[in-house]
């Protein structure tokens, strides 16, 4: 993974974009592009390279766990971490995303050291 | 004479007639009391019915049917400012960064100047002797405080940090409010699809009613799909001056 890994942010809300977009700058992260929903994600994740995706459970179009499967199913994707961040605090939802390949799982609202703490964690547990 | 089978039984018994005699009164009164039965929940059916009739020219269910979409358009009004006022203060955060970043950045390159300053002044410069000569008590302690002071901005600059952090974190109210909102949206959408369904079902074409919207409505929530608002103070204004105002 490069030292300075390129996130992808998948929210419906503009507003928890740009915190976790800011929240990522302050740990050290600047290197980030934003999208509204699980379609654009996809396309961008097959259309350009990423290292990691912070996403949302609960979006119009395509929801994060078919986000989250669609590119765990994808031989190119398969291998980028996905944190997922969201307000959906049910057990099956949580083990759902373990079982679909999340790396990590934040319920809403979180702390900036929560999110450092998952991020970091995960780019560690990529690079061993 | 009660309903139940034990009353009857009871009551023919007492008067003496034959098995067959109290089959058959059994099973008339059996057969009148089906077809009473009958007519009740016929009677039921037609009250019920007339009911959803009458349900159909009550205002207050179809003001219910048409409030909905307010309400939900309401919730929208409500969902937009508030994630309006959001972005305003992480704008508001996002400014506040850059000019504390910009005071940090100053203060640093002053801080070296101002020590080669607090050296000069203490007597420790290439020039000693000098040094007294050319620093009042008064002037050297302004330096050494002015040095201190900026020696300290950086960790004034973190606290400030943090805090601006908290305030950007206390803005996800906006996501979470919003999902809930957009559930409550669904859920009034539904509620109003069946209720119109009820109210079709219920009213005949010619008696479903008419209703006054011409009324005070508060802040408009969905001007795009009207013709007969302002959408700004521009829109005012525009307007009177076409009254010659």
């Amino acid at each position: 993974m490069s030292s300075d890994p390129r996130f992808l942010i998948v929210d419906d809300f503009s507003t928890m974009r740009r915190i976790v977009r800011n929240l990522l700058k302050e740990i050290g992260f600047s290197n980030a592009e934003e999208a509204e929903d699980g379609v654009v994600a996809l396309n961008l994740l097959r259309s350009s390279k990423f290292d990691f995706v912070v996403s949302d459970i609960n979006m119009p179009n395509m929801d994060g766990f078919a986000l989250l499967k669609s590119a765990k199913a994808d031989e190119n994707l398969k291998s980028i971490p996905f944190l997922m961040v969201t307000a959906e605090a049910k057990k099956e939802d949580i083990v759902n995303a373990a079982q679909s390949g999340a790396s990590g799982y934040i319920v809403k609202p979180f702390t900036k050291a929560t999110l450092e703490e998952k991020v970091q964690n995960i780019l560690a547990k990529q690079a061993a | 004479m009660g309903h139940s089978d034990g009353f009857i039984i009871q009551d023919v018994s007492v008067a003496g007639s034959t098995d067959v005699n109290i089959l058959q009164r059994v099973q008339a009164t059996a057969g009148a009391e089906q077809e009473d039965l009958y007519q009740r929940i016929g009677h039921l059916t037609r009250t019920l019915h007339d009911a959803m009739r009458e349900l159909g020219y009550q205002e207050s269910l179809a003001d219910a049917r048409d409030n909905l979409p307010d309400a939900r358009d309401r919730l929208a009004y409500i969902a937009r400012l508030t994630g309006d006022a959001a972005e305003k203060v992480l704008n508001s955060v996002d400014h506040a960064r850059s000019v504390q970043s910009d005071i940090t950045a100053r203060a640093q390159a002053l801080r070296g100047r101002w020590a080669a300053v607090a050296t000069y002044t203490s007597g420790s410069a290439a020039a000693p002797g000098a040094a007294a000569e050319r620093a009042t008590p008064a002037g050297a302690a302004l330096v050494d405080e002015t040095c201190a002071f900026l020696a300290s901005l950086d960790s004034q600059a973190e606290l400030t940090n943090t805090i601006l952090t908290d305030i950007m974190m206390a803005q996800d109210f906006h996501d979470l409010t919003g999902q809930v909102i957009r559930k409550v949206v669904a859920l009034a959408t539904d509620l109003e699809e069946q209720l119109v369904k009820l109210l079709i079902d219920a009213t005949p074409q010619e008696h479903r009613p008419r209703f006054d919207a011409a009324k005070l409505e508060g802040p408009v929530v969905n001007p795009e799909n009207r013709s007969d608002v302002v959408t700004d103070q521009a829109g005012v204004d525009d307007l009177l001056a076409s009254l010659g105002f």
